[in-house]
């Protein structure tokens, strides 16, 4: 478990820095609608600090076939000579002859495309593979769209030097980084005009993608350190059990005048012997899994595995699984050999076992069956340490795997349901404003609306797009996400502002809110209130569609399709087809990003079912060691005719006294702390409640239930294996 | 008198190859209702080995054992569990009490198992009240004297009324006064009709018996 969050969360923490290196990825990005060339290069060469600086054409919803496989949405990157900006992983550069192409790893790999195979691409006929090539800026496929990477000289060389070349992507390197605000408010300046700029920095695609790495490494650091303590304390038990049963032994090498210290060291060299090995056997087999899925994980996501760098970590691992058994096998031996060692040899105990101290008291056992569970329940419950050490690590457990539950349908829910959004229409209808009077009429609809909607930025700072969306009238009715502060827009130079742009601009009820459209004019709202969004990272504004359509006209149009109560959506989506219109089903909040979080899910999940096997692992060890401390009283009840079944009984009654307060501590650890706790780390602009339901409770509580009884069975057919004579001498 | 255990040229191995030996090699033994019988033999001479088969806690390499005319050696597992719930009662050396139970309810014990004849706990009570240790029956095993601790052994040997017992050293952790009163213990469950069978290396502790057999290199004499 250790190696293997080791390998996952390593690669995944360096992964960025690493391929972003390799690649020699720029500081920034900006894309803008297509330019031709001697419009940008002049602006973007009077920047101040730039090392470098390269163009390209991105082409998009290309026709691409690659072997048995096509699409036709993928991406062609035409680059002008200069750096490149991506890693070539095989092959060669492009070269000025027409015909040839580098692929994506992501393509080349579902594709089953190697160096030397052909691709057809629409217009452009057949290319040969010459290279593989990985760049972090964005996801592999099939993540992201298959995209692939042509040389402009190549083009020109084959249809002829185009004088003033298009291009709608700058790559820009900067000498010192740390300059970078400076030239991006330079940029800013000079960019007026470039319709549709949209910015990402090398650290805005980093943070991006540690938003989503960091849950799964946080997740995964979480669950080794439950293995750890697990491991540790089922250790230090089976150890004190075994200097236990050597006491007479200590008892004798003292008497021939061993030291405590020689004693100490005996035990914790033995216990070296076999954890050396057996710390480094574990290290490579979890290294061995874990690989195979680290690296396909961080080959979807386009970056490089850690290669040699993983083997600090590896190796601190094994250290650490040398060193537990090392520590739990030498201190109770030196404790034990504190003892005279006429007493040891007399077989004295290491104390803590008389006496009935047990967390259940002196609760009165009746003769029968409920008495013997509740005997098992009091024999385990004598450990009080090493219970309270397994409610820990089972509550704890459990309470991760709601969580990881919580997080996977949280994440579900996000992308399929449209309510996570506030948006309250199922539908939107390619149609002009003009014909909502003949959509109303259409069965099956409550409301209808047109909807604008365009992609702005902030007049302050340069940054991330912000989506300015308007409705004529209450737009609660379409779309309604939470108030948090403030009222609800009211006039036409008012606006609701999400949580996330708030934040980001410090506004508040009252401040003005500057946005600068794709034409170019700026428009100041008044903000009237605060709202809970998760589009677009809450960087969302709600204003009155007069007061969009009078600052940019050519705002995006559709209309906006409330459903009524029980009504088809395919019925609804037929009808208005048939009016001309292109209905489109309303996504989530993370719709874009379907892939990615379809394997997040499964990760999570995934991780689930790991720390379900740390479950069985940490009851197994308890009832085990339980059955081997008290095997003398196993045996015992077998002599007076207990049978397996009674026996199962018994062991039962010390799974219910681990399982049930762990269940009950995984519960509420969820509910209160684990939950509210990753929902901040995971979107600090809105409130997404993340608790487990009902059903994934009952779950949970099932599965414990089965892995209980599952470990019962094992443990009580072992116990039932050792000849009562054998357990009772 | 009418036979209760017979024991037909029982033999016991230990270890394998070229380190196996017999610890009993070819036992006979008849033992009557209402009988009290104590085998007598030095420390590791095979006694404790014997009263195990007899109990039907190990099985024999040859011979055959039968209990009130049923042959332990074709008894499956449950069916050696069941005999000893309802036939045998076992008294350990070391009392062998549970730890985290009270006397009282370490004589339930076997009571409570699937399979008991009905009414354990007003025998239980019964038992504790006759032997004595009433007052003391709520008490846990290592607040109770030795010799009171045997009697809860006891106790929870008869509880659910076999008709043989088992007695491994019964004396050997009490003192002359509590096993003189142990071996009276002993000597009136004969008078109730039923069979003991005790081993020990004490001498004058087996003349206590009705029969005295001596294990010398694993035959009975």
């Amino acid at each position: 478990m250790l190696a293997t969050a080791a390998v996952v969360g390593y690669g995944l923490h360096t992964g960025f820095q690493r391929s972003a290196r390799g690649a020699d990825l720029p500081n920034v990005i900006a894309r803008f609608d297509r330019q031709p060339l001697s419009r940008v290069a002049p602006r973007i060469e009077a920047l101040p600090d730039l090392a470098a600086f390269a163009f390209r054409l991105e082409v998009t919803n290309v026709d691409l076939i690659g072997g048995a496989h096509r699409s036709r949405e993928g991406v062609v990157e035409v680059l002008s000579p200069g750096r490149r900006g991506f890693d070539l992983l095989a092959g060669r550069e492009l070269s000025v002859r027409p015909g040839e192409a580098i692929v994506e790893q992501g393509v080349a790999r579902s594709w089953g495309l190697r160096l030397g195979s052909r691709l057809l691409l629409d217009g452009l006929g057949a290319l040969r593979v010459v290279g593989i090539a990985e760049s972090p800026d964005n996801v592999a496929f099939p993540l992201a769209a298959p995209r692939i990477y042509l040389s402009r000289p190549a083009l020109d060389a084959r249809f002829g030097v185009e004088r003033d070349p298009q291009v709608n992507v700058a790559e820009l390197w900067l000498k010192d980084p740390r300059q970078l605000d400076q030239v991006l408010g330079q940029a800013r300046a000079s960019s007026y005009g470039l319709r549709g700029l949209r910015v990402i920095t090398r650290d805005g695609v980093r943070v991006l993608l540690d938003q989503a790495a960091g849950i799964v490494i946080a997740l995964l650091v979480a669950l080794s350190a439950i293995a750890l303590l697990t491991a540790a304390v089922m250790l230090g038990a089976s150890a004190r059990a075994e200097v236990e049963r050597r006491l007479a032994g200590i008892g004798v090498r003292r008497a021939i005048g061993a030291g405590r210290a020689h004693i100490a060291l005996t035990h914790a060299v033995e216990a070296a012997i076999v954890s050396i090995p057996a710390g480094g056997l574990g290290v490579g087999v979890g290294y061995l899994v874990a690989r195979g899925p680290s690296d396909r994980l961080l080959e979807a996501i386009n970056e490089l595995p850690p290669g040699v760098g993983l083997l600090a970590p590896l190796a601190g691992c094994w250290a650490l699984t040398a060193l537990i058994p090392v520590l739990a096998s030498g201190w109770p031996a030196l404790r034990a050999s504190r003892r005279p060692p006429i007493a040891l040899m007399r077989g004295a105990e290491l104390g803590g076992r008389r006496g009935g101290r047990s967390l259940l008291g002196r609760v009165r056992l009746g003769g029968n069956l409920v008495g013997l569970a509740a005997l098992g329940a009091r024999l385990v419950s004598a450990r009080r340490v090493r219970l309270l050490a397994t409610l820990a690590v089972l509550g704890v457990s459990v309470g991760f795997i709601l969580l990881m539950l919580a997080l996977a349908s949280e994440l579900n829910t996000l992308q399929s349901d449209p309510g996570s959004l506030g948006k309250r229409y199922q539908l939107t209808a390619s149609l002009p404003a003009a014909a909502v009077p003949q959509v109303r009429r259409l069965s099956g609809i409550a409301a209808v609306a047109p909807r604008y909607e365009v992609q702005a930025l902030d007049s302050f700072s340069l940054g991330e797009t912000i989506d300015l969306i308007g409705y004529p009238g209450d737009h609660t009715i379409f779309e309604a996400p939470p108030l948090v502060s403030g009222h609800r827009l009211g006039s036409d130079s008012g606006a609701e502002v999400g949580r996330g742009l708030a934040q980001v601009l410090g506004l508040r009820p009252g401040s003005t809110v500057a946005v600068e459209l794709p034409s170019g004019h700026e428009a100041r709202f008044r903000v009237a209130g605060i709202v809970d969004s998760l589009q677009h990272d809450g960087r969302v504004v709600y204003v009155s569609s007069r007061a969009l359509l009078a600052s940019e006209p050519s705002a995006q149009e559709q209309l906006a399709v409330r459903l009524s109560a029980g009504a088809s959506p395919v019925a609804v989506t037929r009808r208005l087809a048939a009016l001309g219109a292109k209905p489109k089903a309303t996504g989530g909040a993370t719709d874009r990003g379907r892939s990615l979080i379809a394997a997040l899910t499964a990760i999570l999940r995934a991780v689930a079912i790991v720390d379900g096997l740390v479950c069985i692992y940490a009851l197994i060890q308890a009832l085990f060691l339980t059955a081997r401390e008290r095997r003398s009283t196993i045996a015992v009840l077998r002599a007076c005719g207990a049978d397996a079944g009674a026996v199962r009984v018994l062991l039962g009654g010390a799974a219910v006294a681990a399982v049930a307060p762990a269940a009950l501590i995984g519960v509420l650890l969820e509910r209160f702390v684990l939950g509210p706790a990753m929902a901040r780390l995971a979107i600090g602009y809105a409130s997404l409640e993340l608790s487990a339901g009902s059903g994934e409770i009952a779950a949970v509580l099932a599965g414990l239930a089965v892995l209980a009884a599952a470990a019962v069975l094992w443990v009580a057919r072992q116990a039932g294996r050792e000849p009562i004579v054998v357990a009772l001498s | 008198m009418v036979s209760l255990l017979q024991a037909c040229g029982v033999v016991k191995r230990v270890g394998r190859g070229r380190a196996s030996s017999e610890v009993l090699a070819g036992v006979d033994l008849d033992v009557q209702e209402g009988e009290l019988v104590a085998v007598l033999g030095r420390s590791g001479s095979g006694k404790s080995t014997l009263l195990h088969l007899l109990g039907g806690l190990d099985r024999p390499d040859a011979g055959s054992i039968t209990l009130a005319g049923q042959s332990l050696l074709g008894c499956s597992q449950r069916e050696l569990t069941r005999i000893r719930l309802r036939r045998i009662g076992f008294v350990f050396q070391s009392f062998q009490l549970i730890e985290e139970m009270s006397g009282e309810e370490n004589v339930l014990l076997p009571a409570g198992l699937p399979g008991a004849p009905p009414g354990g706990a007003l025998r239980a009570r019964n038992l504790i009240e006759e032997l004595g240790v009433g007052a003391v029956a709520s008490h846990l095993p290592h607040e109770l004297s030795g010799g009171e601790q045997q009697r809860f052994a006891i106790a929870r040997a008869l509880v659910n009324e076999p008709a043989l017992v088992l007695a491994d050293e019964p004396t050997g952790n009490l003192d002359s006064v509590a096993a003189r009163d142990l071996l009276a213990i002993l000597r009136g469950l004969t008078a109730a009709g039923r069979s003991v069978i005790m081993v020990t290396h004490e001498r004058d502790v087996a003349g206590a018996a009705d029969r005295v057999l001596e294990m010398v290199d694993g035959r009975l004499r």
